[in-house]
């Protein structure tokens, strides 16, 4: 059952169309909510918790119509991009008071609240005020409190933003851990292609308000597989016999990139390598990343990428 | 060597399978939270330095009143025993100046950090509506401010009924001071809470609001003072109605029934009704400025 269902929903700010006509379905487990700046993913997040109503379409979270009643947020976690902790209250207190706020009965709220802390690891400096921690501490409350009342799904927006590459891959972990070891389902919203990656068992690509693909990471990632195939000799007599064979091949010096390979391909292949006598050296897949994929939608978020991975 | 049983305990995460609670019991955890923040429990020494001292200085009149009564030996406040000592609808006319200012310094806190801070974000994706989170952080503040009101009223009733010569007939007389001072302790701390909370939507500044509450307060008082002076007839009525102190203390008055010394031109019934329209259109205006910075 999808987990989030989004319906023809079109959502505009003033004469500025954030998502125009979209429609995709999130399932169990974490998916990304992968575009450039002012692809619409905050306003999707948005619309999933209930913050603001669609102009058109619907947006159903765990079965319920999110214009109707605040009733299914029981069950739905969120942190946003921002800084969203109070400085002078401890974690464990703040936390506590959130799983109240969120439905928990005081006790459990407490009991969870410690319980979280010590999963992400903050369990020694529950009782320090929140505006004592270091950013990648901030984010781990930020996650801790999006959970602390056992929610089935939570979003994340940008939940890798301000961190330095060892935070980050942290962070990662962190809500990999989450999805397959809490079973709580995740929806990442970010920019960058790494997390999604890294992290993902399914995609949205949102580009200028529009779906521009949604599946399965792998699934997207196999459709363009590559196969690289290096030659101690007879390079292009086997690249000849391919295309005997109808398989495109370029060649380049003892090199042949053989792109959109399926299965039966590899059988074609192998025949042809026979036939040619040529003298393998490297038969390797080279698996694209999401990056190749979207390539016009990526271009802002790889810059952002690699600025933070250089930072 | 411990011989105990051995035990083996799962520290894995385990998902949370018991009851959930209700709206009211969300809409009392920020309520508490709220009463928790007004009175600086569970922060640091600096948070609750501003509270505890503002409610100092607002009981130093019931504390005098009482440290008059008991040197004279008759604490029969609002009696005609020879000694003027401040009724118990007099008391406010003392009282709203240090309860003004408390609630003009304290009350923000209950909000502007949450703005100034994020929070908000958290509150929006929460199983709770706008109404919801105004309506308890409101209430929070009204709790400590109606007490802080109502307290010094209930220490000198009880006084005077201990101190009469004869308890029952003195209860049994003056009974109705009990609700009446209540009453009016509800119309002060609602006012004035309304009054901070709005100031408050307008700024993350917690100084920020205070100053905008008590020009409010001031330059209300001015011209409903300059109207009285200068004017006369309907514009001078009207007028009288911006200065929101005395507004508050002629409705306070006409609750014990006991009128201002020098009373606005409208009575007192007229002044009560204005303020209780004026407290629920800006509790309304408080509502939607909540909304709006929820959804934003």
């Amino acid at each position: 059952m999808a987990l989030v269902a989004v319906r023809g929903v079109t959502k505009s700010y003033g004469s500025v169309r954030a998502l125009d006509d979209v429609s995709f379905e999130i399932g169990e487990g974490i998916t990304g909510l992968l575009g450039s700046n002012g692809a619409g993913k905050t306003t999707t997040l948005r619309l999933c918790i209930g913050l603001i109503d669609p102009d058109a379409g619907s947006v159903v979270v765990l079965g319920r119509d999110t214009r109707v009643s605040p009733e299914y947020r029981t069950r739905i976690g969120y942190a946003p991009e921002h800084d969203c902790l109070p400085r002078s209250v401890p974690a464990a207190e703040f936390l506590a008071y959130m799983g109240e706020v969120s439905g928990l009965p005081r006790t459990a709220a407490r009991l969870r609240a410690s319980d979280l802390l010590r999963h992400v690891g903050l369990f020694e400096e529950r009782y320090r005020p929140i505006g004592t921690y270091s950013t990648g501490m901030k984010q781990r409350v930020k996650l801790a409190q999006a959970l602390v009342h056992d929610p089935a799904i939570a979003f994340l927006d940008e939940p890798t933003a301000g961190l330095d590459p060892l935070g980050r891959r942290e962070m990662l972990e962190l809500i990999s851990r989450v999805g397959s070891e809490f079973g709580v389902s995740i929806v990442i919203s970010t920019h960058l292609m790494g997390d999604v990656e890294r992290t993902c068992d399914a995609v949205v690509v949102l580009d200028a308000g529009s779906v521009l693909r949604t599946g399965a990471v792998s699934g997207l990632t196999e459709e363009t597989e590559t196969i690289l195939v290096d030659l101690v000799d007879g390079a292009p007599e086997l690249a000849g016999e391919l295309h005997r064979r109808g398989m495109a091949a370029d060649l380049d010096g003892s090199r042949i990139t053989l792109t959109q390979v399926s299965g039966p391909d590899y059988d074609t292949l192998r025949d042809a390598i026979v036939a040619s006598g040529a003298v393998l050296y490297r038969l390797a897949p080279e698996r694209h990343s999401l990056a190749d994929v979207f390539a016009p939608v990526s271009s802002a978020g790889d810059a952002a990428e690699t600025a933070e991975a250089t930072s | 060597m411990s011989s105990g049983p051995a035990e083996i305990f799962d520290l894995g995460y385990h998902g949370y399978e018991g009851e959930r609670t209700g709206r009211w019991s969300r809409r009392r955890a920020i309520w508490r939270d709220g009463v928790r923040i007004a009175l600086g429990l569970g922060r640091g020494a600096s948070a609750k330095i501003a509270p505890w001292l503002l409610i100092g200085i607002a009981l130093v009149p019931a504390v005098v009143i009482v440290v008059i009564a008991a040197f004279v030996g008759t604490a029969t406040a609002g009696d005609d025993s020879g000694i003027d000592i401040p009724s118990y609808a007099e008391y406010y006319n003392f009282a709203i100046a240090p309860l003004s200012l408390f609630a003009a310094i304290v009350a923000p806190n209950l909000t502007c950090s949450d703005r100034r801070d994020g929070v908000l974000a958290l509150y929006a994706a929460r199983p709770i509506s706008p109404l919801d989170y105004v309506a308890s952080r409101w209430a929070a503040f009204l709790s400590v401010a109606l007490t802080v009101a109502w307290a010094p009223e209930v220490v000198l009733f009880v006084w005077n009924a201990l101190d009469a010569r004869n308890t029952g007939t003195w209860l049994t007389d003056n009974w109705d001071i009990l609700p009446r001072s209540l009453l009016a302790a509800v119309v002060l701390a609602a006012s004035l809470t309304t009054l901070a909370l709005l100031a408050a939507s307008f700024t993350n500044r917690r100084a920020y609001a205070a100053i905008g509450m008590l020009a409010a307060f001031f330059i209300g008082s001015a011209v409903g003072h300059i109207a009285e002076r200068d004017f006369s007839g309907r514009v001078s009525d009207v007028l009288s109605l911006v200065g929101l102190p005395r507004v508050i203390l002629a409705t306070v008055h006409w609750i014990f029934a006991d009128p201002l010394d020098n009373p606005p031109p409208l009575s007192g019934a007229v002044n009560a009704l204005w303020l209780a329209a004026l407290t629920v259109a800006l509790a309304g205006w408080l509502l939607v400025r909540t909304r709006r910075a929820l959804q934003s």
